[in-house]
């Protein structure tokens, strides 16, 4: 057995029972991250509030599921809730724990984005009188969003990891089916190379969005730096505010 | 000229009610007794001001005085916490409507130009029409092109702001806030962030616009500039307006100790 035969590898990366847990991976990460911005979002707005209430739990919602490791909450919302008669699908857990997760994260990343688009930007849509929605959604939302993409782009590159922590409460996704093919054929490294091998292409293809994505929202700001004239005036309206 | 006029005529009987019977017209902008504190800094302490139609201001004193305070509470960016503002006869009194009527009588240039980083030159002309003035994209592209025109950079209008020099920044700038067709402009220190080769084609744009009989308040260090367009020059010092005067007059004899001592050091 002291050899490691690249052909049973190969095998296993076009096994089909494996392809499949890698369509349940995808699809893990697809929900987690629509799911997370969506909350996170949420959570970012209620954090940015004024009302101490509203920017203190979602504080605390932040600093909990920051602070735990995921693999406590999925196990606990698993097999610990139906303690109190609270019961999902196995599948149900995985993507609430993940989401529950995802957007502690996403919400600290949506947050900073729009706390770096300067004050300046928003006193120049209030003085040519454009309504609130108009002033997020065309002035600070674009901006906030070009800010978060390499931060976004890092956690979902995590987070498609972190899927694999799912394979504990038993959700057959590629981890989870290779244990299974493991324990069926016990040629170790050969399944865990044919994960491994599927886990770099999925990341790999994630950096190749994410770097499209940087390049698209980022068209305007490649120019910045060719600047001509300007004494970066950071800041100087805040500071002659408060002047 | 004939828009201004006008206004004043269809204003002319509102504000007979409460203004002062040799007032003929609303002033562009009146304030009584303005208060505005940062903690406990009192950033304008009792500001009485007032504003003709036409008139071209400019505002000065030294750093920390409550200039920039002063012309940032006009358009409601900064609220002022005692006293009365009226823009056209509008009161700022906090209420949204109210707020949004003088924004959209005001313009405004800043320091630090403000343009939107991510939309070309003309998306950030045309944005504001568009969605604040429900004008359509092509009425809103030839209103910009126009302006674009006036201060002299129709051709960088599909190019993105970081590719403009500061000069060519705040030009644009200027045209955005014309595009809303704004009665009273407001220009907090436009040239100081700017390359010293580049002041020059700021001011001279600025100096069309007052030509054209723009109401103006000019935040600005520059003396040049004063001298040349304002019709009276307000000093500020610790959020007072401690003397108002016609530039002449300002800069020969100045009245307080304090304004004889800024013009000595800011005059070299």
């Amino acid at each position: 057995m002291s050899h490691f035969s690249p052909t049973a590898a190969v095998n296993y990366f076009f096994n089909y029972f494996l392809m499949k847990g890698v369509l349940v991976t995808i699809g893990l990460t697809v929900a987690a991250v629509i799911g997370g911005l969506i909350l996170g979002m949420g959570i970012a707005l209620l954090r940015m509030s004024s009302n101490p209430a509203l920017s203190g739990a979602a504080r605390i919602y932040i600093w909990f599921f920051r602070g735990t490791p995921l693999l406590i909450q999925l196990v606990v919302i698993y097999s610990g809730l139906p303690q109190l008669g609270i019961k999902f699908s196995v599948i149900t857990c995985a993507l609430v724990g993940l989401i529950l997760n995802e957007a502690a994260y996403l919400a600290e990343i949506v947050r900073s984005g729009f706390m770096a688009v300067s004050a300046g930007q928003r006193e120049a849509a209030w003085a040519l009188s454009l309504s609130p929605w108009t002033t997020f959604r065309r002035v600070t939302l674009p901006q906030a969003f070009q800010l978060m993409i390499p931060p976004l782009g890092n956690s979902i590159n995590s987070l498609l990891k972190a899927t694999s922590l799912a394979s504990v409460i038993s959700v057959e996704e590629l981890m989870r089916r290779s244990d299974m093919l493991m324990q069926e054929h016990f040629q170790i490294l050969e399944v865990y190379a044919a994960a491994t091998a599927y886990y770099l292409i999925l990341t790999s293809v994630w950096d190749a969005v994410q770097r499209r994505l940087e390049k698209h929202f980022g068209r305007s700001s490649a120019a910045k730096s060719r600047r001509a004239g300007a004494r970066v005036p950071v800041a100087q309206t805040s500071v002659e505010a408060s002047a | 000229m004939s828009e201004i006029s006008m206004n004043t005529a269809t204003n002319g009987g509102i504000e007979g009610v409460n203004a002062q019977p040799q007032l003929r017209e609303v002033p562009a902008v009146r304030m009584e007794a303005v208060y505005k504190h940062y903690g406990d800094f009192t950033a304008l302490n009792e500001v009485d001001l007032k504003v003709a139609k036409g008139e071209k201001i400019v505002v000065c004193g030294p750093s920390g005085s409550g200039k920039s305070t002063l012309i940032r509470c006009i358009n409601h960016i900064e609220k002022h916490d005692e006293g009365l503002i009226y823009v056209n006869g509008i009161e700022l009194d906090h209420q949204r409507k109210n707020i949004d009527a003088v924004r959209r009588d005001t313009g405004m240039v800043f320091q630090s130009f403000n343009l939107f980083p991510h939309m070309t030159v003309l998306e950030n002309c045309t944005l504001a029409p568009m969605t604040a003035n429900g004008m359509t994209k092509a009425e809103a592209k030839d209103l910009a092109m126009h302006f674009l025109a006036k201060v002299r950079i129709p051709e960088q209008a599909d190019k993105f702001p970081g590719q403009l020099s500061g000069g060519q920044q705040q030009r644009v700038a200027i045209a955005r806030a014309l595009c809303m067709r704004p009665k009273i402009m407001l220009f907090d220190e436009p040239t100081s962030a700017l390359d010293p080769e580049m002041v020059k084609e700021v001011l001279e744009t600025m100096k069309k616009l007052a030509e054209d009989g723009m109401t103006m308040l000019c935040v600005t260090h520059e003396m040049g500039f004063a001298r040349e367009v304002a019709d009276r020059i307000v000093f500020m010092n610790d959020g007072k307006v401690v003397e108002q005067a016609a530039p002449e007059a300002f800069f020969k004899q100045p009245k307080s100790e304090r304004a004889r001592t800024f013009l000595d050091q800011i005059i070299h």
